[in-house]
């Protein structure tokens, strides 16, 4: 086992036992509510949890983006009601600029251009528009966002909030900005694809690991119900699902970690040959996460029955997640298109090649 | 779950490997140009010419060590080597079976003079190898082989029959897997593994079995007193089971069970050209999306198991499964793709090489699933790690 491996163990080890503990039903009922849940974040700054992956030089805890992807993973599989993606995010796109990571819950929203224009008034950077479904924009300590070749960090009395949500119930609100005020701006080379595409590599992650609990729970309850005097598990049409349930979770996983390894390793790298590659491997992860998403979510709640469209059976806080997050950032259908249009215009010959680049 | 301490943020193949590709990749354009094969998809074709060319190269056997012929090169290199035969629809029919399957069961059972007899031959090319496992009773149910072996001085006696032996009508020799003891309480027991010479062993009878496109590549392999002398019991008497199942993970993990279509997929991107159909795109971007994942998945298994790891002993036999379940569906994914994408009546005989491919495809698809373990039997493979012992 390498150094690098066993911190990430370490992380790991550090994440599970902390979600275990903190993310009961009563936890995930209340934020269903309030859209997220404070408490939880607390106990994540407590441990330092946010902001791995994000270089300490900005204001992160250091590590790498497969640091990251390990305690994200583990917190979907929890379903953790908090902006741990978002703030990752938010980190890595100040830490771009040069600027430093504010304490404190973050978010970004993932349009920016389109739907805001950011003017210099002397020393000050003001934002004006409206940002529908920010995630967690009500949780947000900082909104940070990508405009006019700049990243803008904003703080809430600046804006106002319009409480949303998604279908498991998680923040996704709309920010109205008038004539905000900038409390950070840095000129950047980061573009919105990038962030758009970091951001579909994160719910990627989060998919995988949502799915591999809607699986675990699958998996549990089957070998639990007893129906014509048997537990179901032991029927072969249970089972095949099951398995077939098996290959579309490990798939997604596969995907997901992969493209987060690629990315670390392409980080910064501008050419041709390397963009392709990024584009590849994010568009592949989340058009897997999300075809994933689709078959897994209906084999698992398949085997569980009514019990599990139920209120009070944890499934759907993982299956409404993963159903949700397939949207964000880019559906399956729009990845493709991406992704199959570059391979289309690289040629047949191109093909090959740049599948086995690495 | 499932490829528990795999680390799939570090996948990446070594320099050696890259290289390696780039010779492979030049070696096979040179003779395609050069017209020495025809590519088809579907199935490998025999060519004992095309062997001898891969063997002069040393990519016969690569991960096996010096003294057999091999060149003591890592899982990942033959991995690469796999990918650029299947990406070139290269005719390796000859050399499949002894490189993938024959060879490193020698190699881990084998007696020294087994492996000093065959490895090399199969490294030069020389020889041919075929397997024995299927009966026209035991398709899935392998452990219920009726193949029996009698004993007697200094040997064997094998009767029986095999049935879709792959190639036994060029092959030298083949593994019989065969009963050597009466089935007892354990079903698993008793069963040994022979090498049976095809070629010069009385007793032989190959007859075709025609695939249903009329080719001929199967067929039924009848035993009839053949004489095995003791020296050609693989590993020991009685644990053939044990000695077969234990290479699963890599026959099963391969790239050759997802990339058999990859052909059709470039030429259906040719096909295509720089049409702006967002259809297309997003057929094409789902295809490409897909197979990326199944090769990090077969990769990860191929690391993993590469005795350099460091991870000798680990069980990735359920997803090698995992990955031979998805991707033998993942190859009529193309398949599918192609024809809807492009209306044409896809013929056997078509001069047109995409046309060709799909029909070529279409034919075989059925294939995939059932040979080397039935989607129903793999997955009731992995629904039994899913579930654990269940009472």
């Amino acid at each position: 086992m390498s150094a690098s491996t066993e911190v990430r163990t370490l992380l790991a080890d550090t994440a599970q036992r902390l979600f275990t503990a903190h993310v009961t039903q009563k936890t995930l009922e209340a934020a269903r509510d309030g859209g997220w849940s404070e408490p939880l974040w607390q106990e994540l700054e407590r441990a330092q949890l946010p902001l791995i992956g994000v270089p300490e030089a900005a204001g992160g805890a250091g590590g790498t983006l497969s640091d990251a992807a390990a305690v994200l993973r583990i917190a979907a599989r929890h379903a953790a009601p908090v902006p741990l993606a978002e703030t990752l995010l938010a980190g890595a796109l100040l830490a771009g600029a040069g600027l430093k990571a504010p304490h404190g819950a973050l978010t970004v929203a993932p349009d920016g251009d389109q739907q805001v224009t950011a003017v210099k008034a002397g020393a000050t950077w003001r934002v004006t528009g409206t940002l529908k479904r920010v995630p967690y924009a009500r949780a947000a300590r900082h909104l940070v966002l990508l405009a006019a070749g700049h990243v803008f960090s904003l703080e809430p009395a600046h804006y106002r909030v319009t409480p949303g949500r998604n279908l498991a119930g998680e923040a996704r609100d709309e920010v109205t900005l008038k004539h905000a005020v900038a409390r950070a701006a840095a000129p950047t080379t980061i573009t919105h694809e990038q962030l758009f595409a970091r951001g579909a590599l994160l719910r990627a992650i989060q998919i995988g690991g949502a799915l591999e609990r809607a699986l675990q729970l699958a998996c549990d309850y089957a070998g639990q119900r007893v129906q014509f005097g048997r537990k179901i598990a032991q029927f072969q049409a249970i089972q095949q699902e099951l398995a077939r349930c098996g290959g579309e979770v490990a798939a997604a996983v596969a995907a997901a970690l992969s493209a987060a390894g690629v990315v670390e390793r392409l980080e910064g790298e501008t050419g041709a040959a390397a963009t392709q590659q990024v584009l590849l491997a994010v568009a592949a992860a989340k058009i897997r996460a999300a075809d994933a998403a689709r078959e897994a979510v209906a084999i698992t709640h398949q085997v569980h029955g009514a019990i599990g469209v139920t209120d009070e059976y944890a499934l759907h806080y993982v299956t409404l997640r993963a159903l949700s997050w397939r949207e964000e950032f880019g559906n399956e259908a729009w990845w493709a298109t991406q992704l199959g249009r570059a391979m289309q215009q690289a040629g047949a010959d191109a093909c090959w090649p740049t599948l086995s680049a690495a | 779950m499932f490829f528990d301490n795999v680390d799939f943020s570090a996948l990446e193949l070594p320099p050696a490997a890259l290289e390696l590709r780039g010779e492979v990749r030049a070696f096979l354009q040179h003779e395609i140009v050069a017209g020495s094969y025809v590519p088809h998809l579907g199935h490998a074709e025999f060519d004992l010419e095309f062997t001898r060319k891969v063997a002069a190269r040393g990519w016969i056997g690569v991960t096996w060590p010096k003294q057999y012929g091999g060149q003591e090169r890592s899982y990942l290199e033959r991995f690469v080597i796999t990918e650029e035969m299947l990406a070139a629809a290269a005719p390796c029919a000859a050399h499949w079976f002894g490189d993938r399957q024959t060879g490193p069961s020698l190699l881990r059972h084998g007696s020294e003079m087994l492996k000093q007899k065959y490895l090399p031959a199969i490294a030069r090319g020389d020889m041919a190898f075929a397997l024995g496992m299927s009966e026209p009773g035991s398709g899935s149910d392998l452990a219920s082989v009726r193949t029996r072996a009698e004993k007697v001085e200094g040997g064997w006696h094998v009767s029986g029959q095999k049935v879709w032996t792959s190639w036994a009508h060029k092959a030298d020799a083949f593994f019989v897997l065969c009963r050597t003891a009466p089935q007892g309480e354990d079903r698993h027991q008793g069963l040994s593994q022979l090498i049976v010479d095809i070629k010069t062993s009385p007793g032989v009878t190959v007859r075709p079995i025609r695939f249903m496109n009329g080719e001929h590549h199967f067929n039924e392999v009848f035993l009839d007193n053949v004489f095995v002398p003791d020296d050609h019991v693989l590993g020991e008497v009685g644990q053939g089971w044990k000695q077969i199942t234990s290479e699963l993970a890599l026959e099963r993990s391969g790239p050759e069970r997802y990339m058999t279509t990859l052909p059709l997929l470039v030429e259906l991107i040719r096909r295509l050209g720089a049409s702006d159909d967002v259809r297309a795109h997003e057929m094409v971007g789902r295809l490409t999306a897909r197979l990326w994942t199944l090769r990090r998945m077969s990769l990860a298994i191929a690391l993993a198991l590469d005795p350099a790891s460091g991870n000798a002993g680990v069980d990735l036999a359920t997803e090698a499964a995992l990955v031979k379940d998805m991707g033998t569906f993942y190859e009529r994914e193309i398949t599918d793709a192609a024809r809807l994408l492009v209306a044409t009546e896809p013929a056997l005989d078509a001069a047109d090489t995409f046309e060709r491919y799909l029909a070529e495809c279409i034919v075989c698809a059925p294939v995939s699933t059932i040979r080397g373990g039935t989607t129903q039997v793999l997955r009731t493979l992995i629904a039994r790690r899913l579930l654990g012992a269940l009472k």
